[in-house]
């Protein structure tokens, strides 16, 4: 993951997190992954997004399954995303199209339960600083997204998303590409913070781009090339 | 792509010459019309055809003296028999017609025998016009909209009124023969050209409603055998699954033991496939690769299959080349393998990756037969198969 972003964020103090699931083994295997890690900390768990909000309303991510009570709540992501909640979504539902819905609601990223503490510490973290991190599983939806109005990636990213999504090993995929494992995570990045044009706005997409755009990721000059392929105004299919 | 996958120059597969065995499909309804408009195309070129022959040359020929010119209106009726003929042949082929040309030839003809009949033979079989002339135009016309043929058949008995009133036969009497005449040898062409227009119709609607319904149950059919498959391994995975957990719950089995903690691995990897099929009607190369997925876990092998997309109908021979190679080492694997495929309407990409580990390489030469690339290669990580079709 780098040079630590997150206290830049937070100020140095530990990430906070509330963990929203209706199942309590998950919740407690969740926690346990997240305890490993001391720039975490979690501070409210339930089955209720609402009530686990009240009890933690400075939690800087929440983790969301979105399936709640047999109802997919991808409304209930919008609207937090819309008030700038930072939602990772994690669930055993990776249908693409579950997972590009949840990037267009505006979730910052979209984790599959099966994929590992690994991720989901560095997707947290990542989160917590407004930065993008593609599991291999979004990789995987993004790459294979047969909308006609998706934003248009370059053969690299592609090339990037699909060889990571292939191998889960960003050192592979650099091989493979005969490039750094640095640039490797650049073009998946970048064909992620492209997603961020695409459905609603949402504060949440907002931070995304002007993140990218200050850590140099993408240039706004770039974004202009793509704003017109996004479907911007529209609401999501 | 990759310095570290060597390129082998492409068999002697000729493989860009390989049409793609997707024909565009048959359309069962229309091919049902067309046969049951095939008698009615028939019927009307024989009535047409014997008409002319058998009623109006003999009648015409009896007439010979009596007509104003006999000369023209035999050569009418040469020109109206050759035009009969192409157009019944072309008719019965299936070629289509020049019909709006035809038609006016057809009515110059008209014109021409109304005025070479003569007054004396005006209402009698030698001017043959108001005869066979109906049926000639049915047939130049036939699949066209019946109004076109209506049209046509006014201007028929326009020009014939213009023939009776032109020879001067304005007695109430011949106006009633003549308003006989149009009734007799106009209705029954427009009879035969509808109720034919409509029954192909009928027979392609309802060719077209039991298509349909046969494509609905074979899907139905085919959905339903992949369910109750699902079923079945669901029952097999479950079990396993229990098996695990209740053994844990009981303190039978020890969480620490690695051979505890395989099982669990391999019924977790059982169940995350089975909850990833999504497919109702499954693909055939999804089903190779699901079934060899299945093949290798029952040795022992946590596998993850995960695919993104639909693939489109591939020929035989290009999903052979897709999945073979992976198959093939799939069998040899070790550990855990994570085989994945992106499809899209114009490209496939399957690949399968495993952890690398000393020992010679099993997978085939890598190479590219013009349709399937296939790239392998380890680096000491992971060994990494992948083939790529490209539309």
């Amino acid at each position: 993951m780098g040079a630590d972003p997150v206290a830049g964020v937070t100020g140095g103090r530990p990430v906070g997190v509330a963990i929203v699931d209706d199942h309590p083994v998950v919740i407690e295997g969740v926690r346990v992954w997240l305890a490993a890690e001391p720039r975490l900390r979690v501070l409210a768990t339930g089955d209720d997004p609402d009530a686990v909000l009240r009890a933690a309303p400075d939690a800087d991510v929440l983790l969301l399954d979105l399936r709640l009570h047999g109802r997919m709540a991808l409304d209930k992501l919008a609207e937090l995303s819309a008030a700038g909640r930072r939602v990772v979504v994690y669930s055993e539902h990776t249908d693409p199209q579950t997972m590009l819905a949840a990037l267009d609601a505006g979730a910052v990223a979209f984790l599959a339960k099966h994929e590992g503490r690994e991720h989901c510490v560095a997707t947290v973290l990542a989160a917590a600083s407004d930065r993008p991190y593609v599991p291999p599983a979004l990789a995987g939806a993004i790459v294979g997204d047969p909308r006609p109005d998706r934003p248009v990636l370059s053969d690299k990213e592609r090339e990037a998303l699909l060889l990571w999504f292939q191998s889960m090993s960003k050192a592979s995929v650099a091989r493979r590409m005969q490039i750094s494992e640095h640039t490797v995570k650049q073009y998946v990045d970048r064909a992620r913070i492209k997603y961020t044009r695409a459905g609603r706005p949402a504060a949440t997409k907002a931070a995304l781009l002007a993140r990218a755009i200050e850590d140099g990721l993408v240039r706004p000059e770039e974004i202009g090339i793509y704003r017109s392929q996004a479907s911007y105004d529209r609401p999501t299919p | 792509m990759s310095t570290e996958a060597t390129t082998v120059p492409a068999k002697a597969v000729p493989a860009a010459r390989t049409p793609d065995g997707s024909r565009p499909p048959v359309d069962p309804a229309a091919a049902v019309a067309a046969a049951s408009d095939r008698g009615a195309r028939i019927v009307a070129v024989g009535i047409a055809l014997a008409w002319h022959a058998a009623i109006a040359l003999p009648a015409a020929l009896g007439a010979w003296a009596e007509l104003a010119a006999p000369a023209v209106v035999l050569a009418g009726w040469l020109l109206v028999a050759a035009v009969g003929v192409l157009a019944g042949l072309r008719l019965l082929r299936g070629v289509p017609l020049p019909a709006w040309p035809l038609a006016a030839l057809l009515l110059v003809v008209d014109a021409v025998v109304f005025a070479a009949a003569g007054e004396r033979q005006l209402f009698t079989a030698a001017n043959w016009a108001w005869g066979t002339l109906g049926w000639f135009l049915v047939v130049v016309l036939w699949g066209r909209r019946p109004a076109g043929l209506v049209a046509v058949l006014v201007a028929h008995s326009l020009i014939a009124l213009a023939g009776v009133l032109g020879h001067g036969a304005t007695a109430p009497a011949d106006l009633v023969r003549y308003a006989m005449y149009v009734y007799a040898t106009s209705t029954l062409q427009v009879g035969v050209f509808v109720g034919s227009t409509t029954i192909a119709r009928l027979a392609r609607q309802r060719a077209g409603a039991a298509a349909a319904a046969h494509a609905a149950e074979a899907e139905r059919e085919a959905a339903e055998r992949a369910r109750r498959e699902r079923h079945a391994r669901l029952t097999l995975v479950s079990g396993a699954a229990e098996e695990v957990l209740a053994e844990l719950a009981d303190g039978r089995a020890d969480p620490a033991d690695p051979a505890v903690q395989r099982r669990a691995v391999l019924a977790a990897a059982r169940l995350r496939r089975l909850i990833a099929e999504s497919d109702d009607v499954p693909d055939p190369l999804l089903h190779e690769l699901r079934a060899a997925a299945d093949l290798a876990e029952r040795n022992g092998l946590p596998i993850d299959l995960v695919t993104i997309g639909d693939p489109p109908p591939l020929p035989v021979r290009v999903r052979r080349r897709l999945a073979d190679p992976l198959t093939a080492l799939l069998a040899d694997a070790r550990g855990w393998a994570r085989l994945t495929v992106v499809a899209g309407p114009d490209e496939v990409v399957v690949s399968l990756v495993t952890p690398d580990r000393a020992g010679p390489d099993t997978a085939g030469p890598p190479g590219d037969d013009g349709r399937v690339e296939y790239l392998y290669e380890r680096d000491g990580e992971i060994r990494w198969a992948q083939t790529r079709w490209r539309g």
